[in-house]
Order: structure tokens, then C-alpha cells, then sequence
């Protein structure tokens, strides 16, 4: 008789106790650290993740004119794999003219960087480089960018919760924080460097160590211009 | 402004270092206090889960070490209490990546502008260990009503004494279970307690709610409701320097646990 009233008294307190905030958290769990070990087995660093982006908005604002801000960054668990999204608000498409004088900017200014980097070689040979590990990035999974118009937003974007944008401003802020006391570093670095000779050529020599470390012969030439993009493009160039 | 460096070690694994750390520390921090909370462990990492900081993260202890951004670049605020920061294990490097001279200078420099600096240890006695409580002056020694635990935190408060800047050290114990206790069949607070003989800091009774905040990432501090929640709060409230007594943990509360306990208890002695 006891045995019958507690398992109805077990039964009663199982339905009451199991509510859907239990499951809820069960799956905030389940979603969390799915998300978190891909990270932690793709060995995505975060730092890396913000040049990417850096360099993704320098490649796409070629053709597009958008909201830099609200570009959004981000990776979703998608079945087994991790899908990297890319959610970039467009305000419109740039025209033909406009791309080709985007391109053609590009052209030039990698030709003047060329001519710097000849320079420099000609100039100065002394390797003491102080190099950083570069840690290499191997992206296995597809990368899937999804491109959504400003429209759109809405649909995609507030599934994503409002944390994930938060985070990835705060992201965004940190990262500029960062290129900026990159630039002082450098500019301490060319101070100790007391050479009689012009500022402009110890650029250049600073530029083609970086240079050494990178595949790509794309570096920014002079570290005096403010601009956000020519950050970027500088903090891109140390891949 | 100079803070207090706690070091949270229990020498044993699982026994809720990190979770203490990220209550006490959110409790420190709900109270006015601002707080760092330190994880160091390296390679294994979890306090950003318990806080629910872990898309935030952008550096790590390591690169702060390794001179790739400023202290205060790396340290990220929490959701809700802005008091309350973390300053990540690189996920990434192993427990050499850092040594104790780096992480006490860390803490000399947060110490600053912050009142607590809370270091998670990882669990051990090597290079971890000795990390961790570099930079530290006092130390929570956790451990739970086990066997095991206590004779790990035996060692490790025999280590902490050995250690002449660490000028304090308590004893907490986590995941007490009264009904376990009321059979005999768990080491009561008090048995623990004369065996290690160290000061209590605070007992946190077992609490399913744990599982469900940490599935959540965030902190159980926050459900004033619980019983491990206000247990902490306790806790932070003893390292400001309140007396507090301790919880009454042995009665359950309310007529239904009342009830469900004595159907636990029914069905505990038939299974013997």
C-alpha cells in the first residue's frame, strides 16, 4: 500500500518539478557546449577571428558600401560542422564605377608598396627580427557567408539573441583598442631605432620585417594616416 | 586602492573549486566590490562556462603575459554586474605557458584598482598549484564530506602552510548532504572540520540547482531562492568581515521537500 502511494506521490511531484525551464537549461547546455568545443578543437583564436573580419570588410566593402559596425562575425554549430556566419548589413551595392576605382586605388597603392619594399631592401639587411609565434590558422570547415541586405536583418539576425551582438561590438571595440596600441608599439619601436636617417625609410624597414613573416606582398605604407581602414589593413598584413 | 588576493585550491578535482569561484566572486562583486576573477587553468578552462562569458573572450592571462595586449584589454566584463570581471586561461597552452612570478605581477597590478582578486587554481599540486597561489595572501580550501577530498585538502593545507605569503587560509565545504549526514553515512561538517582543524569559511549544501545554473552560465548567487546560492552569499559576506551564522542547512525548508525527504529516506532504507 505505502509502495502504490509513493510512486502516485512521486508521479504528482515528477510532473510538477519537471518543468520547461528544466529542459530549457538542458538544451542551453547542450547548445553552449557544443558551440564551445568546436572552438576548443578547431583551435579558432579569437584575436585571428577579429583579423578576418578586419580583412573581410576591406575585401567586400570593394564592392559594397555597408554598416562596418554592425557587421556581425559568428559561428553556429550546424549539424557536425561549424558553419562560419557572416552577416554583413549592405546600405547598397557599389556600381561598376566605383569598383573599378576601388580596384584600381588597390592597384596602385600595392604597386607604391612595391617600390617601398624595393627601397627598403636596397637600404637595410639587418635581420633582428623580434618575431612573435604566428600561429597558423587551418580553416577545415566550409565556410558558408551569408550575405543578407539590410532588410533582411531582422529574420536571421534576432534568432541570434541580443548577447551575441552585444559581444561581438564589445568585440569589434577591443579589437580597434588593440590595433591602436599596435601602432604605438611601433611607434616606441622606431623611436629606440636612433637613426640620423628620415622617419619614412624606418617604415619601410619596419615594414618589410612584417613583410618577411607574411606570404602575401600586401603591407601598408605609412602608419601616420588614422584611418580605420589603413588599421585594419595593417593589422592584416602580419598574417 | 589595494585588493585582497584569494586563491580558491582544493588539491582534488571536482569538488567545485570554479564554481565557487564564480559565486563568491559574483557575490563579492553584487555586494559593491570590484572584482577579477583569475582562471588559471590552463588548457582546461572553465569558468568563462560557469559565467557564461565564453563568446566574449578575446585575450587570455597567456597573451597578457606574452606582452600581445594590456591587462585591461583582456579582461571581460561580465553580463550582468560590471563590477565583476574575468581574466581567461588560454585554451590553447599548457600550465608552462606562464609562471608564478608572471601571474603574481598580474595580481600586484590588479590589485590597483580593484578589492578582490579571486585565482582559480587547477586542480594538483604541481606547477599549477604553485602558480596560482604565487601572487595570493590568503586561500579557500575546498573539499567536500569525501574521503578522498579531505585527504587531498589535508596535503594542500599543509603546502598553503609552508607558504609564508599566504597569511590566511579556510576551510569550505561544499556539497554537504544533510539526510546523508542525519544517517551516518556521510562525515558531518564537524568531523571535517577536527580533522583538518582549519577554520570553516562557510558549507554549502548539495544543490540540484548547481546543474541547472551552471547549464545556464550563470552563477547560482544570483537565485536568491536557493539554498547553495544564499550559502555563498554567506561566504562572501564572512570574507568582507561580517559575522555571519552559518546556514541551517538540516531542515528541509518548505512541506514538500519535507514530505519528498521523508519518501527519500522510505525508499534509501529499502534499498539497503
Amino acid at each position: 500500500m505505502k509502495e502504490i502511494f509513493a510512486d502516485l506521490y512521486n508521479k504528482v511531484v515528477d510532473f510538477f518539478t519537471k518543468t520547461e525551464e528544466k529542459e530549457e537549461s538542458k538544451n542551453v547546455a547542450r547548445n553552449r557546449l557544443k558551440l564551445v568545443l568546436m572552438q576548443d578543437r578547431t583551435n579558432l583564436n579569437p584575436r585571428l577571428l577579429e583579423r578576418l573580419r578586419g580583412e573581410m570588410i576591406d575585401l567586400l566593402s570593394k564592392y559594397v558600401v555597408m554598416d562596418k559596425e554592425l557587421l556581425e562575425l559568428n559561428f553556429t554549430p550546424e549539424d557536425d560542422q561549424l558553419a562560419l556566419m557572416l552577416s554583413i548589413p549592405v546600405v547598397r551595392a557599389k556600381d561598376e564605377d566605383e569598383i573599378e576605382e576601388a580596384i584600381k586605388a588597390e592597384e596602385a597603392e600595392k604597386e607604391r608598396i612595391a617600390k617601398l619594399v624595393e627601397k627598403a631592401e636596397e637600404l637595410d639587411e639587418d635581420s633582428d627580427e623580434d618575431d612573435e609565434d604566428e600561429e597558423e590558422v587551418e580553416f577545415e570547415e566550409e565556410i558558408e557567408v551569408e550575405v543578407e541586405a539590410n532588410d533582411d536583418n531582422d529574420d536571421e539576425d534576432t534568432s541570434n539573441e541580443d548577447e551575441k551582438e552585444k559581444s561581438s561590438e564589445e568585440k569589434s571595440e577591443e579589437s580597434e583598442k588593440t590595433k591602436k596600441k599596435k601602432k604605438k608599439k611601433n611607434k616606441k619601436k622606431k623611436q629606440q631605432e636612433t637613426s640620423e636617417s628620415q622617419e619614412q625609410q624606418e617604415k619601410v624597414e619596419e615594414e618589410v620585417k612584417e613583410e618577411e613573416k607574411s606570404e602575401e606582398s600586401e603591407t601598408p605604407e605609412d602608419t601616420e594616416k588614422t584611418d580605420d581602414e589603413k588599421e585594419v589593413k595593417e593589422e592584416t598584413s602580419e598574417e | 586602492m589595494t585588493g585582497r588576493v584569494i586563491v580558491i585550491t582544493s588539491g582534488k578535482g571536482g569538488v567545485g573549486k570554479t564554481t565557487t569561484t564564480a559565486n563568491i566572486g559574483t557575490a563579492l562583486a553584487k555586494a559593491g566590490n570590484k572584482v577579477v576573477l583569475i582562471d588559471t587553468d590552463l588548457g582546461l578552462r572553465n569558468l568563462d562556462l560557469l559565467l557564461g562569458l565564453e563568446n566574449r573572450i578575446v585575450y587570455t592571462i597567456v597573451d597578457v603575459v606574452e606582452e600581445r595586449c594590456k591587462l585591461k584589454q583582456a579582461l571581460v566584463k561580465d553580463k550582468k554586474n560590471p563590477n565583476l570581471c574575468l581574466l581567461a586561461a588560454a585554451q590553447t597552452r599548457d600550465k608552462t605557458a606562464i609562471t608564478g612570478e608572471q601571474l603574481k605581477k598580474i595580481c600586484e597590478e590588479l590589485k590597483e584598482d580593484n578589492d578582490f582578486i579571486i585565482v582559480d587554481c587547477p586542480a594538483g599540486l604541481e606547477q599549477g598549484f604553485e602558480n596560482a597561489t604565487a601572487g595570493a595572501t590568503e586561500a579557500i580550501v575546498v573539499a567536500t564530506p569525501e574521503m578522498s577530498a579531505v585527504r587531498d585538502a589535508d596535503r594542500i593545507i599543509g603546502l598553503l602552510e609552508s607558504k609564508e605569503h599566504i597569511e590566511k587560509y579556510n576551510l569550505l565545504l561544499n556539497r554537504v548532504r544533510p539526510n546523508l549526514i542525519k544517517t551516518n553515512d556521510m562525515m558531518s561538517v564537524e568531523d571535517v572540520v577536527e580533522i583538518l582543524s582549519c577554520e570553516l569559511i562557510g558549507i554549502i549544501p548539495e544543490d540540484t540547482g548547481i546543474i541547472t545554473s551552471t547549464n545556464k552560465g550563470e552563477p547560482i548567487v544570483n537565485d536568491d531562492k536557493s539554498l547553495a546560492g544564499q550559502a555563498y552569499q554567506n561566504v562572501a559576506k564572512r570574507i568582507m568581515g561580517e559575522t555571519v551564522e552559518f546556514l541551517n542547512i538540516d531542515e528541509p525548508q518548505d512541506l514538500i521537500s519535507k514530505i519528498k525527504a521523508f519518501f527519500q529516506n522510505l525508499f534509501a532504507k529499502k534499498e539497503q
